[in-house]
């Protein structure tokens, strides 16, 4: 294809290195900065009614801010996406530190076998997280039968707790991905150094492996928590009630109420938020993971 | 943790090499010794019965090619690695199995293994926090190590803010803080340029030496061996080949190997022929060439008729360009005709085609180097001449 034409006189080297730079840039600002832009102008609109006014105003900021309801109900689900990151990270740390050492193929194989899940659709996994933990489900039977419960117990479905449980299940292979690389990355040697300069096996762990495994816990954290934050599906299907988050308000705001520019209003909140809680990750994270 | 006796208790004092001060003691004391240690990786076998005796306060060498079996020796020593057979003795007790951080040695990593998370301080100290020293301690111990490798001004580095030499020292002042019996070092200056090379060399002998601790180097290069051991281990295949001092190995080989591996040397290949005293000759196309025994088993053992050479470093043999011998006589002349002359700075390598009456053998000719040139040409005729001293023989 690169080779020239040189009859036409049409450079197409040129040509094509200057597509690639234009889809280059084009594809991002097209797909992402495009429809975020488009948010962002539509949070400044106002509805009243069913009817759409295009003229700029700050109105829908003000009332997040001022209505009692939408503050609590956000500090509510960043509480509970903080509580699925740390659910994520107690229960990804080990599988991953056991994941690394593993050697050879075994290591690889039990890899894959924890990541199948991500290719499994979501409503599908979802439905089965439900029929585990409802009122008949497979947790509620299994308590009965050791006699914790004597009653089946409704603490598993259709609140917070039911949502916190999913999105830890459902969010768990995004934990234990990066914290596996982080510790894949700390040489073999540093734990020999470790264990010839007189250290036992939790001494190393504690002073070696565990520091500098931390940029990946970092990176773990953010991961799984700008995921919880950023689903209303979970919390939609699994949450009944009592399990309101803030995803589903937005949701709420785009199909039931029709108010699209509040519904801009809050995601463009939200989006911030996760811009924040990624830059934390990229300050905290990024650092060090480097150092060898 | 390790419940070690003070220095001056380990009895060291008596049995180093050279210097002993005070007693009788010539004969020095034995600190590790392997006993037809055995190991393999899969099908390979990667060391085959192993003896060696690792004397206290030594500087040994262990010296050999890649694949010889010299880092897993290390590493079994370490700890890191357990043998398949053989027992490991330190102070006659067998130590083989027992697990890395309850050994009193100390290593010093090829890649020198530096915590990065951690600064040059926190490094050093490493080894006296694991074992609950308290902090006051550990900040003395840590600059007087510190200042003993000469780094007292990069306390709060961070190993990726050092140079490759700094790391090494760092990686050094690490193990000798914990007082072990015993530093082993993993080829700690292949990473390094050749200048450098040269100092950490040196240094590190000023280093032994302060400290009288035992010292136990891997190394693949002859020179660096040649330059730091107080005795030299040369392996291949995953056996010793020879033990001794750097004169010994480089003047008197017992191996084949052996004599190839220490630099250009002359192998003459010939026959084994008679035993006159303490002479045997080797038959070789340049004539029957007197070869000095060192009674060695496989000189001894070695049949009249079998495979032979005769070895004689290219520093021991003279050149006569007509002008007759200088310094001292010869034992044996051949005469031949340079093929090249390479000035390599304070040496001069001569080639020469020695020729004889059954053929004709290249030798090296190595010559110090003169400003005005040495009076030889490719082409010359020449004859040489050596002592029958400076020549051994080594069965093939």
């Amino acid at each position: 294809m690169a080779a020239a034409s040189p009859a036409a006189g049409i450079d197409w080297d040129r040509l094509w290195r200057g597509l690639a730079v234009v889809v280059a840039y084009g594809l991002p600002v097209f797909f992402i900065l495009l429809p975020l832009g488009t948010f962002l102008v539509y949070s400044l609109f106002w509805v009243e009614g069913t009817q759409m006014h295009y003229e700029l105003t700050l109105v829908n900021y003000k009332r997040f801010f001022t209505e009692q309801i939408y503050i609590p109900v956000l500090r509510q689900t960043i509480v509970l996406c903080l509580e699925v990151a740390a659910l994520g990270i107690a229960f990804g740390y080990p599988v991953a530190h056991f994941l690394s050492s593993l050697r050879g193929r075994k290591k690889y194989t039990l890899l894959m076998l924890l990541l199948v899940p991500l290719l499994m659709s979501y409503i599908i996994k979802m439905y089965a997280i439900r029929a585990i933990l409802g009122g008949t489900g497979f947790l509620n039977r299994a308590l009965l039968a050791l006699h914790i419960l004597d009653k089946p117990s409704d603490f598993f479905v259709f609140n917070l707790n039911a949502i916190l449980l999913t999105q830890t299940v459902l969010l768990l292979p995004f934990a234990i991905l990066p914290i596996f690389l982080s510790l894949e990355r700390i040489p073999k040697s540093l734990m020999d150094a470790s264990a010839d300069l007189g250290a036992a096996n939790w001494q190393s762990f504690a002073r070696v492996t565990l520091p500098l495994s931390l940029p990946g816990v970092v990176s773990a954290a953010v991961f799984v928590f700008v995921l919880a934050i950023g689903d209303f599906l979970t919390p939609q299907m699994v949450g009944g009630q009592n399990g309101f988050t803030f995803g589903r308000i937005i949701y709420s705001q785009f199909g039931f109420a029709y108010n699209w520019p509040f519904g801009a209003a809050l995601s463009v909140i939200l989006a911030a938020l996760v811009i924040v809680a990624i830059a934390i990750g990229v300050r905290f994270g990024g650092r060090r993971a480097g150092v060898a | 943790m390790l419940d070690r006796p003070a220095p001056d208790n380990l009895g060291r004092a008596g049995s180093f090499r050279g210097t002993a001060p005070g007693g009788p003691m010539a004969e020095p004391r034995t600190l590790l010794a392997l006993k037809g240690v055995s190991k393999s990786f899969g099908a390979t076998r990667v060391l085959e019965g192993i003896d060696l005796a690792v004397e206290d306060g030594e500087f040994i060498t262990i010296l050999g090619p890649s694949g010889s079996g010299k880092t897993t020796i290390l590493r079994l020593i370490g700890g890191f690695t357990q043998p398949d057979q053989g027992e490991i003795l330190l102070d006659g007790r067998d130590i083989a199995h027992d697990p890395i951080n309850r050994r009193p040695f100390n290593t010093v990593f090829q890649d020198y293994a530096l915590f990065p998370h951690m600064t040059v301080a926190g490094n050093v100290g490493y080894g006296l926090k694991v074992r609950g020293r308290r902090s006051a301690e550990i900040e003395k111990r840590v600059k007087e190590t510190l200042d003993l490798v000469q780094l007292g001004n990069f306390r709060d580095r961070y190993p990726a803010q050092l140079s490759g030499g700094q790391k090494q020292r760092v990686a050094l002042a690490r193990a000798i803080i914990c007082e072990p019996r015993l530093i082993l070092l993993d080829e700690p200056l292949a990473a390094l340029d050749v200048e450098l090379r040269k100092q950490m060399q040196q240094f590190l002998k000023v280093i032994h030496r302060e400290i009288k601790t035992t010292f136990l180097f891997v190394t693949h290069d002859q020179e660096e061996a040649i330059a730091m051991a107080d005795r030299i281990c040369v392996m291949n295949y995953g056996k010793v080949l020879q033990l001794g001092s750097p004169t010994e190995v480089y003047y008197r080989p017992h191996s084949e190997f052996v004599a190839r591996f220490f630099g250009d040397n002359n192998l003459i290949e010939g026959k084994l022929a008679k035993t006159d005293g303490n002479r045997r000759f080797v038959e070789t196309s340049i004539g029957a060439l007197p070869c000095i025994l060192d009674d060695t088993p496989e000189q001894l053992a070695a049949p009249t008729g079998g495979r032979a050479f005769a070895v004689i470093r290219p520093e021991a043999i003279r050149i006569d360009t007509g002008h007759g011998w200088p310094a001292r006589s010869v034992d044996v002349i051949v005469s031949g005709a340079v093929t090249s002359v390479d000035f390599g700075g304070a040496s001069t390598v001569a080639q020469v085609e020695a020729v004889g009456v059954d053929g004709a053998v290249p030798l090296r000719v190595k010559l110090p180097s003169r400003v005005d040139g040495l009076p030889i040409r490719p082409g010359d005729r020449v004859r040489l001449g050596w002592q029958a001293a400076d020549c051994r023989m080594v069965t093939g």
